[in-house]
C-alpha cells in the first residue's frame, strides 16, 4: 500500500532537513545558555561596516565582472548611465536626461558633477572608451555579448553621448548599465586591480578569501553622518555567518543565511530581519531532446505533481512566493492571467495515464527520469523525486559538485534539472531562455526548447519600442510559456536581509543590490529605520 | 648527513613530476569548462573559441602538458585563469596562512599529546589513563566542521575571549589550531602512552628504578626519549592529514589560506592553479617527512641516516 502523498511528502521533506536543524540545534542550545552582546572588535575601521560574502570576487572591474560578488560591489565603486532603481525601473545614474531621436539611436546627457576618486571628471570620452575597450573581441571581455546589438556609440561633446543600435532594440537601455572606468584604462592582465571609478566608494583594498575594503570616494557627494566604507569579508561557511552576526562582528549580510537560521537571528533583538520580494527566479526545466518530455501531458503532469507550497513553506522557510512566471508581479510587463499549475496528484496521474504511462501494481509507471544537481540543489531535487514518485514517476537525483553539473546542464546532459535566474528586469530574457536561436554553445536555452510562435513574439518584443505594444505581446508570451511549458515555474526568492538595528536607511532591491549603502548610517541608537519594500512599479 | 640530504632533494623531482602529471590528467579528465566558467553561458561560440585559444586551451593535451612542464622547468607555473594573476603570486599569497594554521595545529597536538599521553602511560588502567583516553576518543571522533562552530560559539560568542573568525594575531589562530589540532592530539596521545607502556618493562627503565629513581621519574627521564621514534614517525605520517583537515579548518574560520584557493580553483577549472595547489601541498608533504627523519636522529643518536 502506497502511503498517502501529502503525508509521505511531508515526512521525506521533514527527513532531509532535520539533520543539519539537530546539528545546529545543539550548538544553538548551547549559545542561548548564556546570550550576551558583543560589540565588533576585528579588523574593521571605526565607522566603517562589515558585510559578510560567501565567496571572494573574482575581479571588480566592470568590463570584467560577471560573478555575483563582483558585481554587488562593482556597482558601488563605478557608476553607469542608468541604473535600476528600487522599483525595477530604469533611472538616470551618469545619465541626466536619455533623448531617443529615432527607433536606432539615443543620446544620453550626462551629469557635469561626476568625478573619478582622483579628482578628475568623468566624460563622455571615459564612456566611449569603456564601451570601445568592451566591444573589442581582443580583450575578451565576458560583456562583449551583450552589448551586440550596439553598432556605434560617440562622444558627440563632453557631455554628451550618442549611442546607435543596429536594428530597433526595446531593452537599449540595458546596455547603458555597463560601469564606466576612466579613458585609457588598462585591461585585466596582471592581477586584481581595477581602475577608480566615480561611485560613491572607492576600493581601498583587497586579500583575495579574506576581505576586500571600500571607503568614500572623496570627490562624490556623502550625506551626513553615512557610513565611511565597508570591509566586505568573505565568510564561506553558513553557519559561521550566522554567528559573526549574531556577535556584531558581522553588520550586513543578504540572501546568504540558511532559512532555518533565521528563526534564531530574528529572536535577537539587536538584528532586524528584512524579508522584501526578490525578482529571482527558481525553475524546474525539462530537456527537449528526451521525446517523453516534448509530450505536454507528461509535463503538465510534473507541474501538477509537485507542491510548491510545501516546499515554499518548509524548504524555504516561507521567504518565496510561489511563482506564475518569469517576472513577478513587480515588473512592468507581468501578466497574471496565465495558466496555474496547482497542487493536483490527481490529475497528474491522468495526464500520464492519458500520454501512455500506466501505472503499475506497485504505482509506479514505466517512466523513469534524470534530476541533476548540484549539492546545493540536492535537497529541492530530493522533494521533486517525493512529490513525483507519488504520481509512479521514479526520479534519479544525481548531483555533482557546481562545475560538473554545470558542464552537464550546458551539454544537454539532463533530463530534469533546477536552477535560478537572478536579476531578470526586462522580458527580454524570454528571448535569451525560449528562443530556438539561443540553444547552447551560444545561448541559455539549456532544454533545447523550440517552439514558432514563441521565437516570433520574443523578437517581435525585442523589435518593439511601443510600451503598451510590447506589454500586449509579452503577456501572449507569459500565457504560450505557462501553457506550452518550456519551464515549470516554482518560485521567486524573497531578498532576505539580516542587519544590525544599528544601520540606517537600508532599502531593499528586488534584484538585491547594495546601491543603499551608499546612504546608509552606523547609528548608535536603538530604532532601525528601514525603507518600505519595494512595492509595484506601475 | 649532506649525502642523505641531497639524495632526498633530488628525489623531490620525480615526486613533483609524478604529482602534476597525475593532477594535470585528473583535472582535465573531469567534466568542466574554465572558460565557461569564465564567461557564463550567455558568451557566444566566438567568445568561447577566441578565449580558448588566447588561454591556449585548444591545443591537444599532450602539448599543453608539455608547455606546463616547461613552464615549470623554467620556474613558471603559469597565470591563473579565474584570479588573472601568476599562480606562483597566489600560492605565495596563502601559502603563509596555511603553514601558520598547520604548525600551530601541529604545536597544539603536541602541547595536548604529551601531557595526556604521559598520565596515561604513567599509571596504564588508572582514573587519569581513563580521563586521558576517554578525551583522546572524544577528539578522534568529532570531525573539524563540528567542532570548529561548537567552540566559536562557547569561546567566542558566549565567552568572548577570541575573535570569531579571520586571520590577524595571535588570539585569531587558537581556536582554528584547537580544531585542527585536536584530532592528532588524540591520535598522539595514543601512541604515546602505547609506547610508554611497552619501555616501561625494559631494562634500562628497571636499571633506574634500581638506583631509586621514582616509577615516575625513571619512565620520564629514561623512557620518554625511547618511546619517541614511533610517536615521530606518526607525527610525520599524520602532518599529510594536518594539511588535508586544514582546507575544512579554512572553510570554517575565513582563514585565508592555500586550502580555498585550491578549492576555489577546483570550482572554475583552473587548471594551472589547482595544479600549482597541489604540487605545493605535495612538496610541504614530502619536506616534512624529511624533516621527520632528521628529528629521528636528534631523538635517538643510535639511527643514521645515510
Amino acid at each position: 500500500m502506497i502511503p498517502r502523498p501529502s503525508t509521505r511528502i511531508a515526512r521525506d521533506l521533514s527527513r532531509a532537513l532535520s539533520t543539519p536543524r539537530l546539528f545546529l540545534g545543539i550548538g544553538l542550545l548551547l549559545l542561548q545558555s548564556t546570550a550576551c552582546d558583543r560589540s565588533a572588535t576585528i579588523g574593521k575601521p571605526p565607522g566603517y561596516l562589515q558585510v559578510d560574502i560567501e565567496t571572494s570576487p573574482l575581479s571588480i572591474d566592470p568590463r570584467f565582472a560577471t560573478d555575483a560578488a563582483s558585481s554587488r560591489i562593482a556597482e558601488m565603486v563605478f557608476d553607469s548611465m542608468v541604473k535600476i532603481d528600487a522599483h525595477g525601473n530604469f533611472v538616470g545614474d551618469l545619465a541626466e536626461s536619455i533623448e531617443r531621436p529615432s527607433d536606432t539611436s539615443l543620446v544620453f546627457h550626462l551629469r557635469r558633477d561626476a568625478r573619478f576618486s582622483d579628482g578628475s571628471p568623468l566624460t563622455a570620452r571615459d564612456v566611449k572608451y569603456t564601451y570601445d575597450f568592451v566591444t573589442d573581441p581582443a580583450n575578451l571581455s565576458p560583456k562583449l555579448r551583450g552589448l551586440a546589438p550596439i553598432e556605434s556609440i560617440s562622444a558627440i561633446d563632453d557631455y554628451t553621448v550618442g549611442v546607435v543600435t543596429r536594428h530597433p532594440y526595446a531593452p537599449a537601455l540595458e546596455t547603458a548599465m555597463l560601469g564606466v572606468v576612466p579613458s585609457g584604462a588598462p585591461g585585466i592582465a596582471g592581477s586584481f586591480g581595477a581602475p577608480i571609478g566615480s561611485g560613491p566608494f572607492r576600493l581601498v583594498s583587497f586579500a583575495r578569501d579574506e576581505k576586500l575594503v571600500l571607503e568614500r570616494n572623496p570627490f562624490a557627494p556623502r550625506p551626513e553622518a553615512a557610513a565611511g566604507g565597508i570591509v566586505f569579508k568573505i565568510v564561506p561557511d553558513p553557519t559561521v555567518r550566522a554567528l559573526e552576526l549574531a556577535e556584531g562582528v558581522c553588520d550586513f549580510a543578504e540572501n546568504n543565511v540558511e532559512p532555518y537560521l533565521l528563526g534564531y537571528l530574528k529572536a535577537r533583538p539587536e538584528l532586524a530581519v528584512v524579508e522584501s520580494p526578490g525578482s529571482a527566479y527558481q525553475y524546474l526545466a525539462f530537456n527537449f531532446r528526451d521525446p517523453r518530455l516534448r509530450d505536454i501531458r507528461v509535463r503538465r503532469a510534473i507541474a501538477y505533481a509537485i507542491d510548491r507550497d510545501a516546499i515554499a513553506a518548509s524548504m524555504l522557510g516561507g521567504t518565496a512566493r510561489v511563482a506564475s512566471g518569469m517576472l513577478t508581479p513587480e515588473n512592468w510587463a507581468y501578466n497574471a492571467d496565465v495558466t496555474r499549475y496547482n497542487y493536483d496528484p490527481v490529475a497528474a496521474r491522468r495526464l500520464l495515464d492519458q500520454a501512455g504511462y500506466p501505472a503499475g501494481r506497485d504505482g509506479m509507471r514505466a517512466l523513469a527520469l534524470v534530476f541533476k544537481a548540484s549539492p546545493e540543489g540536492r535537497r529541492l531535487g530530493e522533494a521533486i523525486q517525493a512529490m513525483l514518485r507519488s504520481v509512479g514517476i521514479a526520479l534519479t537525483v544525481r548531483s555533482n559538485e557546481f562545475a560538473t553539473f554545470y558542464s552537464d546542464i550546458q551539454r544537454g546532459n539532463f533530463d530534469l534539472t533546477s536552477l535560478q535566474w537572478v536579476g531578470i528586469n526586462d522580458p527580454h530574457h524570454y528571448y535569451m531562455v525560449f528562443d530556438s536561436k539561443m540553444t547552447p554553445p551560444s545561448g541559455l536555452n539549456r532544454g533545447s526548447y523550440s517552439n514558432p510562435e514563441i521565437d516570433r513574439l520574443v523578437e517581435l518584443g525585442d523589435l518593439t519600442l511601443d510600451v503598451a505594444q510590447r506589454r500586449a505581446i509579452y503577456a501572449q508570451v507569459q500565457q504560450l510559456a505557462a501553457d506550452d511549458l518550456p519551464y515549470v515555474s516554482l518560485w521567486w526568492q524573497d531578498n532576505v536581509a539580516v542587519m544590525s538595528r544599528r544601520l540606517q536607511g537600508f532599502v531593499p532591491f528586488p534584484n538585491g543590490s547594495l546601491r543603499s549603502f551608499s546612504n546608509l548610517i552606523l547609528a548608535g541608537g536603538e530604532s532601525p529605520s528601514i525603507a518600505a519594500a519595494a512595492g509595484p512599479n506601475e | 648527513m649532506t649525502g642523505y640530504f641531497v639524495r632526498r632533494i633530488l628525489a623531490l623531482i620525480p615526486v613533483a613530476l609524478g604529482v602534476t602529471t597525475l593532477t594535470f590528467a585528473l583535472i582535465h579528465l573531469v567534466p568542466g569548462d574554465p572558460v565557461i566558467a569564465m564567461l557564463g553561458d550567455n558568451a557566444s561560440a566566438t567568445d568561447i573559441v577566441g578565449l580558448r585559444h588566447a588561454m591556449g586551451l585548444d591545443r591537444p593535451l599532450g602539448i599543453q602538458y608539455l608547455a606546463f612542464l616547461n613552464g615549470l622547468a623554467h620556474g613558471d607555473l603559469g597565470q591563473s585563469i579565474s584570479a588573472h594573476a601568476p599562480v606562483a603570486t597566489l600560492i605565495l599569497e596563502h601559502f603563509p596562512a596555511t603553514l601558520e594554521l598547520a604548525g600551530a595545529g601541529l604545536l597544539t597536538a603536541i602541547l595536548l599529546a604529551f601531557p595526556l599521553g604521559i598520565i596515561a602511560g604513567v599509571n596504564p588502567g588508572g582514573a587519569a589513563d581513563l580521563g586521558a583516553m576517554g578525551f583522546a576518543i572524544l577528539g578522534i571522533s568529532i570531525p573539524h566542521i563540528y567542532l570548529g562552530p561548537l567552540l566559536m560559539i562557547v569561546l567566542s560568542l558566549d565567552l568572548g575571549w577570541l575573535p570569531l573568525t579571520g586571520r590577524g594575531g595571535l588570539s585569531h589562530l587558537v581556536l582554528p589550531a584547537i580544531t585542527l589540532g585536536t584530532a592528532l592530539a588524540a591520535i598522539l596521545a595514543r601512541m604515546l602512552r602505547q609506547s610508554l607502556a611497552q619501555v616501561r618493562g625494559a631494562d634500562y627503565v628497571r636499571t633506574a628504578r634500581s638506583k631509586g629513581l621514582s616509577e615516575t621519574g625513571a619512565l620520564i627521564r629514561h623512557g620518554l626519549r625511547n618511546a619517541l621514534t614511533p610517536v615521530v614517525t606518526l607525527l610525520g605520517l599524520e602532518a599529510g592529514s594536518l594539511l588535508a583537515g586544514s582546507v575544512v579548518t579554512e572553510m570554517i574560520f575565513s582563514w585565508p589560506g592555500l586550502g580555498r584557493l585550491m578549492i576555489n580553483a577546483i570550482g572554475a577549472r583552473d587548471y594551472p592553479l589547482v595544479e600549482g595547489c597541489v604540487l605545493a601541498y605535495a612538496l610541504t608533504y614530502v619536506m616534512v617527512n624529511m624533516a621527520t627523519d632528521f628529528v629521528y636522529c636528534a631523538i635517538d643518536p643510535r639511527i643514521r641516516l645515510s
